[in-house]
């Protein structure tokens, strides 16, 4: 048991440092030491609030991720499975493309049409059926309607003015974050991350299915919508403030479990911090890698995706092929 | 100790229960019939997975179905039929599920949890185990494990969906002589459900005969097995062999099987012939 403890110790050490030196690294490279007026602005106004925002936004799809793992016993399940993120993306280019350009506006729209597109695909869910494979259908169909309004968004947006507005969220970015955008997405953040932690021991329960979690004593509906609304409740405040990332929500669970293996009472707080801890890494070579900022999901997709197939190659034994 | 009253149940307009009553007194208790007849719903609904339409579960004391699942959950352990576990959790993690009754769901499971569960694994043998991922393991290893785990649930009453399935003879017999031990030796009422009428004759203090969501018969296995009321259950003719000790086995009879399957008894028989007689032409 304590052994244990040191190990993770080592994991959450390893993620205070990485967002600290986050915290110097930029198009401006500065040491702690002497940091004059603008370095001081930079560094408190700019990248320490950012640097927050993705840390949480990173450990909520995370959790998200492993969340909707245990509930649909799939390990290709993401954040986005019930449509949240394709809800999201269509609230914010909405905004974008009815509204005058409001950083407050598009958030509140993006992180309210994330928890509509829920709903909705709970809904439609339970026309088709009883069981959670209804759900995951609903939540296809649901994505694919707002995926289709996205797109139509784009036709009829202004090329010059609105369009690359609506390109760049869509590929996911933190730029411009400042202490005020924290407002609308942070609640919901530490709400849905709190809730999903301390849900750990829950999860294993409801990973065997509601019959046996029944069977074992727990309220299997009742928990598993607590946890759909707390993963909605975080992946969609995440997505409203940083646009669509991609990648964080399934990869980071499966970092985690090499990890720590696949008992939720440790693999689900290691699966936030990796989900941090990744977001993180990938936003400071987002931000600093060219003299512009490269969109998120481009560095996500090259990160993500890799990692995915070398774990898989490495693990498929334990996971896949049941030999 | 446990008595069920005029349960009623339907998936949709599918009657699958019609005003099923049993009590369950003895140690090893068994449900036979023939697919759909019930008996997993039954069970099922024992556990309260499935709510009945109407009727009642009792104790001399409680009423189950007034329960809380988790005050439910302590009294009533339920083994499963499937394996229903995706991801490869240790079997010791699997065991410890059984304790969630008495877990805080916050906290999670204490190191008292722990040792209960090896306390568990080592009484079936199993200790050998407890670090394997559960879905690496045979058929007849991950029936144990789930065993375990409804021990480690700690219920008084314990049900089994068919423990025997998809296992082979061998696990069979240890399976349910492990399930016979349990319930003798700590005084539990369990309750099967089983395919195999002759496990049913080796095991069993009591036998209920479900069929069409109703008990057609009910008694001692040597009293309630019989040719006719195997005929009942299976419309099946069957032959029943006593043995030397004074246990009886159901043999069927092959020239019904061949009949009753295959519809034209001659002409089965005259191909099997021939079939038989080609290789003896090669060589």
């Amino acid at each position: 048991m304590k052994k244990i403890k040191a190990r993770d110790f080592i994991y959450v050490a390893s993620y205070i440092v990485v967002f600290i030196v986050s915290l110097f690294i930029g198009r401006l490279w500065f040491s702690p030491f002497g940091m004059n007026g603008i370095n001081k602005i930079i560094f408190i106004d700019v990248r320490l609030p950012r640097a927050i925002i993705v840390s949480l936004a990173g450990a909520s799809l995370g959790l998200a991720g492993i969340a909707f793992q245990n509930l649909f016993r799939n390990y290709l399940a993401g954040p986005g499975i019930l449509g949240v993120t394709s809800g999201s993306a269509f609230g914010a280019v909405f905004a974008i493309l009815i509204f005058q350009f409001n950083p407050y506006l598009i958030q509140s729209s993006s992180f309210i049409f994330g928890i509509i597109a829920v709903v909705l695909a709970y809904k439609l869910g339970s026309l088709i059926g009883k069981g959670l494979l209804s759900l995951i259908l609903a939540g296809m169909v649901v994505s694919a309607i707002f995926g289709g309004f996205i797109g139509l968004a784009k036709y009829l947006a202004d090329p010059y003015n609105k369009l690359p507005t609506i390109v760049f969220w869509l590929l996911g970015s933190f730029s411009g974050i400042r202490w005020i955008d924290v407002e609308v997405s942070f609640l919901p953040m530490v709400i849905g991350i709190v809730g999903l932690i301390s849900m750990r021991w829950v999860f294993n329960i409801l990973s065997l299915g509601d019959e046996e979690a029944t069977a074992l004593g727990i309220n299997a509906k009742r928990w598993r919508i607590a946890a759909i609304i707390l993963a909605t409740l975080c992946s969609s405040a995440a997505t409203s403030v940083g646009g669509m990332i991609a990648w964080i929500g399934l990869v980071s669970p499966h970092i985690a479990r090499l990890m720590t293996g696949v008992d939720n009472k440790k693999l689900v707080p290691m699966t936030a911090i990796v989900g941090a801890f990744l977001l993180l890494v990938c936003d400071t070579v987002a931000r600093s890698l060219t003299a512009s900022e490269i969109p998120l999901s481009i560095v996500t997709d090259f990160v993500g995706a890799p990692i995915l197939f070398i774990i898989l190659v490495k693990r498929r034994k334990m996971y896949y092929v049941k030999d | 100790m446990l008595r069920i009253e005029n349960i009623h149940f339907s998936y949709g307009k599918d009657e699958v229960l019609k005003s099923v009553t049993l009590s369950l007194n003895a140690s090893m208790n068994c449900l036979l019939g023939p697919n759909g007849s019930g008996k997993s719903t039954l069970l099922k609904i024992i556990t309260g997975i499935l709510p009945p339409r109407c009727g009642t579960i009792r104790t001399e004391k409680v009423d189950i179905l007034n329960l809380s699942p988790r005050e439910r959950s302590k009294m009533i352990s339920y083994v499963p039929q499937e394996f229903s576990i995706n991801f490869p959790y240790k079997v010791s993690d699997v065991v410890l599920m059984g304790r969630n009754p008495y877990i805080n769901l916050l906290e999670g499971p204490k190191t008292d949890d722990e040792k209960i569960v090896l306390h568990y694994l080592r009484l079936l043998n199993i200790e050998n185990l407890k670090d394997k991922p559960f879905t690496h393991l045979s058929g007849g290893q991950k029936r144990m494990v789930l065993i375990a785990r409804g021990l480690a649930q700690e219920g008084k009453i314990m049900l089994f969906d068919e423990p025997t399935m998809s296992l082979d003879f061998k696990n069979q017999l240890l399976v349910l002589t492990v399930i016979e031990k349990i319930s003798k030796k700590f005084n539990k009422c369990v309750l099967l459900s089983l395919h195999d009428p002759n496990l049913a004759l080796l095991f069993c203090d009591e036998l209920f005969l479900l069929k069409g969501g109703k008990i057609i018969r009910e008694g001692i296995p040597n009293k309630t097995i019989t040719e006719e009321s195997m005929m009942e259950l299976y419309n099946l003719k069957t032959l029943l062999v006593s043995t030397s000790n004074e246990r009886s086995f159901v043999v069927p009879k092959k020239d019904f099987l061949n009949t009753l399957f295959l519809g034209e008894k001659d002409d089965f028989r005259k191909n099997r012939k021939k079939d038989t007689s080609a290789p003896e032409r090669r060589s």
